[in-house]
């Protein structure tokens, strides 16, 4: 992503008419000053009739039309820049989160991320909104107004560029200092975002161990800090200001004496042009001091866009998948697990050399104690965690060779905590296969495999209740149902269950094996599971243990082989319930 | 304005800022029209050569009134915007703690996105409240009219055109503006809260949307609403542009009216010349203080609409919060005994009952199962027994004590509950487990994840947003750990080891139960085998309790439980 000051120099055209407007409004401020001076000389001292002065007000009503217009243009041309700025920014940080590696995704909080992309890039707009056009206008201006003055009565001039560098001089050493500070507030204004969504998603944690309060406190200090953050900022943003209306001020009284004492004492200048010099020098320290404001906010955005680039630059490295085809076949493709190795990082959780071959249609079961990195393996075989060594071969070629669409439309993959989306259960259902056109009838089949039909029928908008967020409540089992249902929707060829009948009863499990059980004709089905009996049939059950295969083989030939398992099984039957 | 009520009140208890901010923004508005006011008729007066102590009195004058200038304009800021953020920061907190009487059923309401955007973007647009709204006007019309009438002094048709200009600029223009911007604020405010809901569902639904390929669509969509988003940003922009390019208009016109008039009043011999310059700048900079006037009807629509988005939610936890009761239980001596009588219960807005008469007992340390089909009510039942939500008729009592009488704190301490679905913190295992309570040491906090088997972990271990960093079982075993820690004398226990293996949850729950010997425990469980050494078991289904009794009692009843029991034997007996 581009700096700032190089985005809107990329706008051409924008710049160059931010210019001429500022050239003609430098222009007419000029004008006006003459119109009104000549108009006050004429009849304050010339003692001329009105009728003398009527052409003159005219053009003056003329100019401040012109004036008027000229700074309606401006602005809005700043204000188009703004959006283009923000649309860019924006775009940059959607993409970068959608193209984020699962592993990177978790990291952070959301409430964070979610505050970049909205008020973190609405921050960027007063750069282009305000400084940028204030920069263009305030340096054409103040040349043209330094000009007229010269022009009128040299000895103000000198005055005038003796004085007026001290502003940009002062900003600088301003912008310094305030640098830290605006990269601070915006830092804050995340952090608070983070610390407050977390802390309600866990509203009814928090409450039922009575630490509402404490959050609360938590809450406030990020509010004040955030606060404190805004007026350490601000300080010096009005503190900066005093300082400029300080300098111009002695430029404006210096004028003032050195006009006055060539008016009155050496009487070597005519009421005219000190009346002018007057009346323009307000103006030239005005327009210095607006930029000075501005640049302010100019400020505050460029902190906004360094955090957001920042943010884009730790961008991870992400999986390049290739562009060959999955073989049409109706048989699911061959599966062969070589040599795979995964890991966390140092000093985490790792999986070491797993072997493992997978025949088309037949039923794997990976079990192993919790945290032996079951699930970890299972988003290996999805592809959408990187091995670290090895590789997964598909039909004899490795996963990453094919086109990531073409195997994600082949495969299903139930996570071990499915979301409900916000939205109807239809479309939670019907997410799993968008462009499939589906009719009532096999949607209909579709519940009753996945035992949905009973509560279905219970509910008014049956299955256009909506869920999720916003929505109604389902039970622990419901939820999983309804996750279940997308598989049975979409019928791959490849099927990942992460534990597809957790929190279910045996009942409705039995319902949901016999229709996993018809999937199985035409898929390979991958199944991690703790309840030992869902997998009894399994062609080939995988047994991890701390990230290591340590058994390989039936039911039976675990139980022979492999002494874990049958301590598994045992403690299956006899163990306490949960 | 009933919206505003709670910002104002909360806005007068940084009323002296406010006092202060005031008295300096008049102070500096004052000085400005002096300066000018100063400078022209210093300038006139000049030309005629007056005596020269008359003009370094009035150079004296100009200086004296910049210098109080430039200082009362940096008080003005400085207390104006200090009090603001103050108030703001004051109105995140009492927003969040006004959500917790919601929070059972929160998310059934609102979207996490819709209630961030309203504490960040809704709370940070309220500072135009104070900034631009309230006080400006008050500073802008003292200013004003004390500049009206010091002008009526020398020309009262001045005057008179000064105060005709400041009605249209101060208050017809802004006014007609703010009719035809009416709907855009709120349309901008809405596409804000849609991209802020939908950019936190990308994020917490991420994994899903990959797996199921729509992370592009999703992101086009992103990308689309943030496009309709930055133009109605745009056309507000320019619609405001434009506002002021006509307000700044109508107030040059007004100047050249005073220029125009005055040079005719000057050459009739009506004002003396030597005030025309004076009058003049005076026109030109007092409407630079009535500049911020063309905000305010705008500002004053949006941060009202902030206002009402606030104060709907708060509204609807005031009504919550006085259903809260406080009546105070007395210390339980010991594990406490539950009594439901005729229980029923009915989610807002659902045609059925979730429960229909349910009656039970749980004595004093005893340890009771609950089973049944997915959907029951299990789940339900347990959230009454921890009045998250109140039944809709019936009762329940603890140690013969009415639920619905106390309160909730209270009745929170004695209770170690574990959830069906328990929420971490972003953080480390220490933050996490301290919640329940804040003098544990680490030891004691290693030595229960010993007992959970998450000696892997160290209190430092970091745990990322809602525990995604850990499995699902470490997840469940690390909600137990914290109820452990809690010391409750009343478990309850929601399908607390459903994704966990075997062997863990074997040693888990014994060591769970061991531990937990004499206190009252509650278990739903989806697991038949290991209820033999509960005192009691319930088996519920649609919502009612259709058998209970002791494994014994229920396998020769030959019921519900029966036939499950004969299924999980069933499916062992082909294993084997
Ligand atoms: N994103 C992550 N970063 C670091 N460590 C992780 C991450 N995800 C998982 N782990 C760790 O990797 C190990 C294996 O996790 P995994 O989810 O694969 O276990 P599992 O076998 O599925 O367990 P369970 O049966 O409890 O679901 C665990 O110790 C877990 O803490
Ligand atoms: N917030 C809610 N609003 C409306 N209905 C709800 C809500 N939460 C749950 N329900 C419904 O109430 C019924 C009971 O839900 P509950 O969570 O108590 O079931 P459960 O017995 O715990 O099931 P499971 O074993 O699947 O967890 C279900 O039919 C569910 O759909
Ligand atoms: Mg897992
Ligand atoms: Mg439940």
């Amino acid at each position: 992503m581009k700096q700032l000051k190089d985005l809107a120099k990329q706008q051409k055209r924008s710049m160059y008419s931010l210019s001429f407007t500022a050239f003609v409004i430098g222009c007419m401020t000029v004008l006006q000053a003459l119109l009104i001076v000549s108009i006050v000389t004429n009849i304050f001292l010339e003692e001329m009739p009105f009728s003398a002065v009527i052409l003159q007000l005219a053009a003056l009503l003329a100019v401040f039309s012109v004036r008027g217009l000229c700074a309606y243009i401006h602005g809005k041309t700043g204000i188009a820049m703004a959006s283009q700025a923000k649309k860019q920014f924006r775009q940059a940080l959607i993409t970068q989160y959608s193209h984020n590696p699962v592993q990177a995704s978790i990291k952070g909080q959301s409430g964070q991320k979610v505050t970049l992309v909205t008020d973190v890039v609405d921050e960027i707009d007063p750069y282009f909104s305000k400084y940028y056009p204030q920069r263009i206008l305030s340096s054409i201006v103040s040349i043209i107004l330094l000009a007229a003055v010269v022009w009128q009565n040299w000895v103000s001039a000198v005055i005038m560029l003796v004085t007026a560098p001290l502003i940009p001089v002062f900003m600088i050493i301003i912008g310094k200092k305030t640098e830290k500070k605006a990269l601070q507030h915006v830092e804050k204004l995340t952090v608070l975002a983070g610390k407050f969504l977390d802390s309600l998603q866990g509203l009814v944690t928090l409450k039922l161990f009575g630490k509402v309060k404490e959050e609360a406190a938590l809450i406030k200090k990020s509010s004040i800090d955030y606060r404190t953050a805004t007026m350490d900022v601000l300080k010096f943003a009005f503190l900066s200001s005093l300082v400029l209306e300080l300098i111009s001020m002695l430029g404006t009284a210096l004028i003032a004496l050195e006009v006055g004492l060539r008016l009155v004492i050496y009487q070597n200048i005519s009421f005219f042009p000190a009346f002018f010099v007057l009346a323009i020098a307000p103006e030239f320290y005005k327009t210095l001091k607006d930029v000075g404001s501005a640049f302010h906010a100019g400020k505050g955005s460029m902190a906004a866009a360094e955090k957001i680039i920042d943010e884009l630059e730790g961008s991870h490295q992400t999986i390049k998948w290739g562009n060959k085809m999955l073989s049409d076949t109706a048989c699911p493709p061959s599966m062969v697990l070589n040599n795979l190795s995964f890991t966390y990082g140092e000093d985490h959780f790792s999986l070491h050399g797993i072997n493992a071959e997978f025949e088309p249609n037949s039923q794997i079961a990976i079990i192993g104690p919790s945290g032996a990195g079951k699930t970890s393996l299972l988003h290996l075989l999805a592809g959408i965690y990187k091995p670290a060594t090895g590789e997964v071969l598909v039909n004899d070629e490795p996963l990453f060779t094919y086109d990531e669409r073409e195997w994600f439309d082949k495969l299903i993959y139930i996570s071990q905590d499915p979301y409900i989306f916000s939205g109807t259960i239809k479309d939670n259902i019907l997410i799993a296969c968008p462009e499939k056109k589906i009719s009532e009838n096999e949607l209909g089949t579709v519940l009753e495999k996945a035992g949905l039909t009973e509560l279905i029928q219970q509910l008014e908008n049956g299955i256009n209740t909506s869920i999720g967020e916003a929505g109604r409540g389902l039970s622990g089992g419901e939820k999983q149902r309804i996750a279940l249902a997308r598989a049975f929707l979409k019928r791959p060829s490849i099927i990942l269950f992460d534990e597809p009948t957790v929190g279910l009863d045996l009942y409705t499990e039995s319902i949901l094996q016999k229709s996993i059980a018809e999937l199985a004709q035409t898929a390979t089905i991958i199944t991690v599971a703790h309840r030992l009996h869902t997998i009894k049939q399994a062609d080939c059950i995988l047994y991890l243990e701390k990230g290591t295969l340590v058994g390989k083989g039936t039911h039976k030939e675990l139980l022979e082989q492999t002494k874990d398992y049958l301590t598994m099984v045992e403690e299956h039957q006899g163990g306490a319930a949960g | 304005m009933t919206e505003l009520r709670f910002v104002i009140k909360l806005m007068f208890i940084e009323r002296k800022d406010m006092y202060i901010s005031i008295i300096y923004g008049v102070l500096a508005g004052l000085s400005t029209v002096a300066v000018f006011a100063d400078s022209g008729y210093l300038v006139s007066k000049a030309a005629l050569l007056p005596p020269l102590y008359i003009l370094t009195i009035f150079v004296a004058l100009l200086k004296l009134f910049t210098v109080i200038r430039a200082f009362a304009r940096y008080a003005e800021r400085y207390y104006s915007h200090r009090a603001t953020f103050t108030i703001l920061s004051n109105v995140r907190t009492y927003f969040f703690t006004k959500l917790e009487p919601l929070a059972p059923s929160l998310f059934q309401r609102f979207r996490s996105g819709d209630l961030l955007a309203r504490v960040v973007g809704d709370v940070e647009s309220l500072q135009n409240f104070f900034l631009r709204v309230y006080y400006p006007p008050i500073v802008m019309l003292v200013v004003f009219l004390t500049t009206v009438l010091f002008t009526a002094m020398f020309s009262w048709p001045v005057a008179l055109i000064l105060l005709l200009g400041l009605v249209i600029t101060g208050f017809c223009i802004p006014f007609i503006f703010a009719i035809k911007q009416r709907g855009i604020q709120a349309k901008i405010r809405q596409l804000r809260t849609e991209l802020s809901t939908d950019t936190t569902e990308f994020l917490y639904g991420f994994l899903d949307l990959k797996l199921y390929q729509r992370l592009s669509s999703k992101e086009k969509k992103l990308s689309q609403t943030s496009d309709v988003y930055i133009e109605e940003q745009e056309v507000k922009g320019k619609k405001e542009q434009l506002n002021s390019a006509v307000n700044h208009w109508f107030s040059l016109l007004t100047s050249w009216s005073v220029i125009a008039l005055g040079a005719y009043l000057v050459s009739a011999g009506e004002v003396d010349g030597v005030f025309l310059a004076m009058l003049v700048l005076i026109s030109l900079t007092v409407f630079e203080t009535a500049a911020p006037m063309t905000e305010v009807p705008g500002y004053f629509e949006d941060t009202r609409h902030a206002a009402e988005r606030l104060s709907s939610i708060i509204n609807e936890a005031e009504k919550q919060q006085e259903l809260k009761s406080n009546g105070r239980l007395t210390e339980l001596d010991g594990p406490p005994e539950i009594e439901c009588k005729n229980v029923h219960f009915c989610f807002p807005g659902e045609a059925r009952p979730t429960l229909t008469d349910v009656s039970l007992q749980l004595p004093s340390g005893s340890k009771t199962a609950i089973v049944g089909p997915s959907g029951s009510g299990k789940s339900t039942l347990l959230h009454l027994l921890l009045k998250l939500y109140p039944p809709s008729s019936g009762t329940i009592r603890i140690q013969g004590q009415d639920l619905a009488h106390l309160d909730e704190d209270q009745l929170w301490k004695n209770i170690s509950p574990v959830l069906q679905g328990n929420h971490f913190f972003y953080g480390c295992v220490r933050e996490n487990l301290r919640l329940a309570g804040d003098n544990i040491s680490d030891d004691k906090m290693n030595e229960v994840l010993s007992y959970v088997k998450l000696d892997h972990l160290s209190v430092d271990s970091v745990v990322l947003e809602k525990g995604a960093n850990l499995s699902g079982g470490e997840k469940q075993r690390l909600a137990i750990a914290r109820a452990m820690l809690k010391k409750g004398s009343l478990l309850l226990l929601d399908e607390p080891t459903s994704s966990v293996d075997p062997i863990t949850q074997q040693r888990v729950m014994n060591r769970l139960f061991t531990g937990a010997k004499d206190n009252t425990i509650v278990l739903i469980s989806h697991n038949l085998t290991g209820l033999e050494h509960m005192d009691q078991i319930i088996v519920m289904d649609q919502g009612r309790i259709i058998e209970s009794g002791t494994y014994q009692e229920l396998m020769e009843m030959r019921g519900y439980f029966y036939r499950m029991k004969m299924i999980e034997n069933g499916i062992w007996g082909q294993v084997q």
